[in-house]
């Protein structure tokens, strides 16, 4: 027998107030462990989202006189005073400092190309990837992965008579879509070679109309375009996606700057920073939520303790004239407290974190609920045993004072 | 010098708000030898249990000094004090003061829970002085399922299970009726002829009958001693009253 054996005696005796407090923590703790999930779980799906969504970097060589411009950001045509950039810069931005905050590096080169008498824009880039990032296109056929192979805009595609729309879909040299969730016009595949600066491709991949620029372009692979554009190695702008939570921008963008003296770079943050605040506002107030939270928690455990010492005056007097010292008696009122907390901050941390499951599709686009996490966890034990131990101090003191025979003649 | 000396122990409370002193024990002088089963006697109210705290290192006397085994008690640190009540004394309350949500055994044992002892001498002593009192077949029983004269040996066996050499019981037959009440008396009586030092508060004359002497108090004040010797009928206590 131990003192931890007298505490757990007297919780079994007193089991109705223990499941009050005990509930009554848990509850408190299970709020803020789903809502820390809940956050922590849009923070990230928020961070992803936004690494898929595009670039928020774009590195375009310094220009001076303006033809093309690509979604928003103004291109140089072939101006061949200025360094352009090249392949070699790819690895100086990955030689930056925060490179492993880099989520993605995505050279493009742009030109103009001749096909059939009409004139397009070429946009060559490591198309796997572009893919990626823009999520909005819907492919159909495939993403070329091959040096002959083409993708197409919508428009592009009609203008060259390389689709046709139609509504049956019992054509057996349709594309079929990746999308079948969503019912679309089926493309009707009328050509699939296109020459191309004297060279033979094949289109592989329409994209579905976007209502933007990319409607009217062609993609290819950045080498070839590079060879069908006569640029070798050079490159019109480089995008990088750096968006992860709390990423100092302005550093990255610094760095970037100095690393390529001859470019320039500008960080696209507007919309990433709305997005961030929203996210940012939310975890303050979980965070505000959890200090009230623990208030609460602070003052539940520190009234029932108190109507602990109370009810167990004469107890505590018995003790003391068994020989029991001050300090044992302070140990015993802090056993109880954090074993009760403990229990809470379980109870509340099981409940917390199911809700966080449960309730993760109504609050994030995936769906998927955060994975309960050890530091939550540990987090929310930590938190409930140090509320319960510090709300218990005053209370286990005072018992530890009381005068053991004026204890002993209490009613 | 004597195994107890209280030397000119004198009480005053000043309750909460109250102008004017009580006064609860004037000058209290006693001296108790080991061996000896000695009463304390007197009205209610008389500073009965004041004085047995004092004796018992629970209760600063206002003035004077308890000497228990050549330790002046009062000079002790609160704590060493504490320490002092769990290897010397044992105490047996009126109300038994059980600790409800605990066993029997367990709180026979609740004294040797602040010992270094393991966990089986623990119970191996708890169970031994359980038996001690005969109550070897109710080791698990609650105190609301024991009766009040059991519930009293479980008092009596936590008292002693650390092997006190002085035992303090403030009315330990207060309120039980006069049968069980003579249980608990023979059970000290016994003790006390294995040579137990027992100090003992009690209304009832029987009982002060089957100790060596009496001490009388009355106002906080020790009346003259009246020694009762001879007076220890054994078996036949119980039925009449010692009376020579
Ligand atoms: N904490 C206290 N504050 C003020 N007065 C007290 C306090 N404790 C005891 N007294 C007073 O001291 C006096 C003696 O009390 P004590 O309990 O020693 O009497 P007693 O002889 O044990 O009486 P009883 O036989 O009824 O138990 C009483 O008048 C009581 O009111
Ligand atoms: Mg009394």
């Amino acid at each position: 027998m131990r003192l931890i054996d007298i505490v757990i005696g007297s919780l079994r005796r007193r089991k109705g107030r223990m499941a009050f407090i005990i509930i009554g923590l848990a509850v408190g703790v299970g709020t803020v462990v789903a809502l820390r999930s809940l956050t922590a779980t849009m923070e990230q799906e928020i961070g992803a989202q936004l690494d898929q969504y595009g670039a928020n970097i774009v590195i375009v060589p310094k220009a001076s006189s303006q033809e093309l411009s690509y979604g928003g950001v103004t291109l140089s045509a072939a101006t061949f005073d200025l360094r352009q950039l090249t392949d070699e810069d790819i690895s100086r931005i990955k030689s930056i400092k925060y490179a492993n905050r880099l989520s993605l590096i995505a050279p493009k080169l742009l030109g103009a190309v001749d096909i059939d008498g009409q004139k397009f824009l070429l946009s060559g880039a490591q198309l796997d990837q572009e893919v990626r990032m823009k999520q909005w296109w819907q492919v159909v056929g495939r993403v070329p992965d091959k040096a002959d192979e083409l993708l197409l805009g919508y428009e592009a595609a009609q203008k060259l008579g390389v689709i046709e729309a139609v509504k049956s879909a019992d054509h057996d040299s349709m594309l079929h879509s990746d999308h079948t969730s969503v019912r679309q016009p089926e493309l009707k595949l009328l050509r699939t070679e296109l020459t191309l600066g004297g060279e033979q491709f094949r289109v592989v991949g329409v994209i579905r109309e976007t209502g933007a620029q990319d409607d009217q372009m062609i993609f290819a692979g950045l080498p070839t375009a590079q060879r069908v554009l006569h640029k070798p190695g050079e490159l019109s702008l480089i995008e990088v996606s750096a968006l992860c939570q709390g990423c100092p921008i302005d550093d990255i963008v610094a760095q970037l700057s100095a690393a390529l003296p001859e470019a320039k770079v500008s960080a696209l943050q507007q919309a990433v920073r709305a997005r961030l605040q929203t996210v940012e506002r939310l975890s303050r107030f979980s965070t505000a939520l959890s200090v009230v939270m623990l208030l609460i928690g602070f003052v539940m455990v520190f009234i029932t303790m108190m109507n602990s010492v109370v009810e167990r005056t004469r107890e505590v007097g018995v003790l003391r004239a068994l020989g029991f010292r001050k300090s044992h008696i302070v140990r015993i009122f802090m056993i109880e407290a954090a074993l009760i907390s403990l229990l809470g901050g379980l109870l509340g941390w099981a409940v917390g974190a199911l809700s966080g499951v449960l309730s993760a599709p109504y609050f994030t686009e995936t769906g998927a609920g955060a994975k309960p996490s050890l530091a939550l966890a540990l987090a929310a034990l930590a938190a409930a045993v140090i509320v319960g131990v510090a709300s218990s101090l005053y209370p286990a003191i005072k018992a530890a004072k009381l005068d053991p025979t004026e204890a002993l003649r209490y009613y | 010098m004597s195994f107890i000396t209280i030397e000119n122990v004198t009480k005053t409370y000043q309750p909460n708000g109250v102008a004017s002193r009580a006064t609860v024990l004037r000058g209290v002088s006693a001296e108790i030898e080991e061996g000896e089963f000695v009463a304390l006697m007197g009205p209610s109210g008389s500073g009965k249990t004041t004085l047995l705290t004092i004796i018992g290192a629970m209760s600063q006397p206002t003035e004077g000094r308890v000497v228990i085994d050549e330790v002046d008690v009062y000079d002790l640190s609160e704590e060493r004090r504490a320490d002092f009540r769990r290897e010397y004394l044992g105490f047996v309350f009126q109300q038994h003061h059980l600790l409800p949500y605990l066993t029997a055994l367990e709180n026979v044992m609740l004294p040797l829970v602040i010992t270094k002892l393991n966990a089986k001498e623990k119970r191996t002593k708890a169970q031994l002085a359980l038996e001690r009192m005969g109550l070897g077949d109710k080791f698990d029983r609650l105190p609301n399922q024991l009766s009040g004269g059991e519930q009293g040996r479980v008092a009596i066996a936590r008292a002693l299970v650390n092997e006190p050499p002085l035992l303090l019981a403030d009315e330990p037959t207060g309120n039980l009726d006069s049968k069980t009440g003579d249980e608990i008396i023979g059970v000290l009586r016994a003790l006390n002829e294995q040579g137990q030092t027992i100090l003992m508060v009690t209304h009832n004359p029987e009982a002060a009958a089957a100790t060596h002497r009496v001490l009388e108090i009355q106002d906080g004040i020790l009346l003259s001693e009246s020694a009762e010797p001879g007076c220890h009928a054994g078996q036949s206590l119980m039925e009449e009253v010692c009376a020579d």
